[in-house]
């Protein structure tokens, strides 16, 4: 009994901030889930962006995922990592989009439009130039493609692992299945995505 | 050290390697297994190459009003009937439940119905002019019983006559 009890304290030791910071915004407190927005908004909108390849449609579902903590606050738990529960939501909306077929009227990617995509870091020195720029649209393109060809769990998986680097067992306990499961559903996705960037990984390695 | 590709439970140590994640002690055991396996050794370079592969891909940040909109959406949540935020809910793919809840529904309204068959008002079988099988049946009996009736009064002057007077 003893025993059980500092467990169930340890574990509230344990808790991460983000857990104590929705645990002030069940009780009433609109400042942390301000803080927990500020923290979480660019990780959940890159991550659905990602699944779902549509600027517009991610940042809807975003708010979707925020306006669903917000509004379970009142019965908020933490029976597991706030991150957690906040991309098991994510992921919840991003596979339901995706298999609502939402995603086949006419791949109306606004990010598609602009050619701003490319990153800060490779025009530091000079302007790109039109070929460099063609170039890393191609790059780019490719990547996105392997990657929305890959099957939706192993898309999530991979998105979890590479980008947000996230452990195995916090993708398992988000995409509600066992860790050696989630280390088979990467390996398997990593296999594929070897094969279809094969072509492109030889100038990409430093 | 073995060859961390020929069990599942190892393959991970790869991936671990190619993201950086792996301690020092493990990593150092691994870059020595790798010295003396070409298949270790080609997968952890094929799989680098796929990770800064897609080191190209940055996703644009986030709208510069993304918050001011969650706040209204959030407030106006709050004033909404019950039945528009049931509607929202449903908006991104929530509905789907409904279907197998439906058909649920069906099945047990169709069991319950053919259990209590009372339930529904039974159809009467077609009739002649409004009078049952039965009651037909019952006339023509009448009928029979009457033409005998008068059969047995025309027969019965005649056996008068043999009375003895």
């Amino acid at each position: 009994m003893v025993q059980g009890v500092n467990t169930i304290t340890g574990a509230a030791q344990a808790l991460d901030l983000d857990a104590q910071l929705m645990l002030r915004v069940r009780d009433g407190d609109d400042d942390s889930f301000r803080l927990l927005l500020e923290k979480h908004r660019s990780p959940v909108i890159r991550f659905v962006y990602r699944m779902v390849q549509d600027q517009a449609i991610s940042e809807e579902l975003a708010q979707e995922v925020f306006l669903r903590v917000y509004r379970s606050r009142a019965t908020y738990e933490p029976t597991a990592r706030f991150t957690t529960w906040l991309f098991r939501i994510a992921t919840h909306l991003a596979l339901n989009w995706l298999r609502d077929g939402r995603n086949e009227r006419g791949h109306q990617r606004l990010d598609d439009e602009g050619d701003g995509d490319m990153p800060v870091r490779e025009v530091a020195d000079r302007k790109p130039s039109v070929e460099q720029r063609m170039v890393y649209q191609t790059r780019l393109q490719e990547v996105r493609d392997a990657i929305a060809l890959l099957p939706e769990k192993q898309r999530a998986a991979v998105l979890m692992h590479k980008y947000e680097e996230m452990e195995y067992v916090q993708i398992a306990q988000v995409l509600e299945c066992s860790e050696s499961a989630v280390k088979s559903l990467l390996f398997r996705a990593y296999e594929t995505l070897r094969a279809r960037l094969a072509h492109m990984a030889s100038g990409a390695v430093r | 050290m073995n060859c961390p590709l020929q069990r599942e439970e190892t393959q991970d140590l790869l991936l671990d390697y190619s993201a950086g994640r792996l301690d020092a002690a493990r990593a150092a055991m691994l870059e020595q297994h790798t010295e003396n396996c070409a298949a270790c050794s080609t997968f952890l370079a094929d799989q680098a190459a796929v990770w800064s592969t897609l080191d190209v891909w940055e996703p644009m940040p986030a709208s510069m009003d993304f918050n001011r909109r969650l706040w209204q959406r959030i407030d106006a949540a709050a004033t909404a009937p019950w039945y528009r935020t049931l509607v929202d809910s449903l908006r991104f793919g929530g509905w789907k439940p409904v279907f197998p809840l439906a058909v649920a529904i069906l099945v047990i309204a169709g069991g319950f119905l053919m259990d209590h068959p009372g339930g529904v008002p039974a159809v009467s079988p077609p009739t002649a002019q409004g009078v049952s099988f039965s009651e037909a049946d019952q006339l023509e009996q009448t009928l029979d019983d009457i033409q005998l009736l008068r059969q047995l009064d025309s027969v019965a002057p005649s056996s008068d006559t043999t009375k003895p007077m």
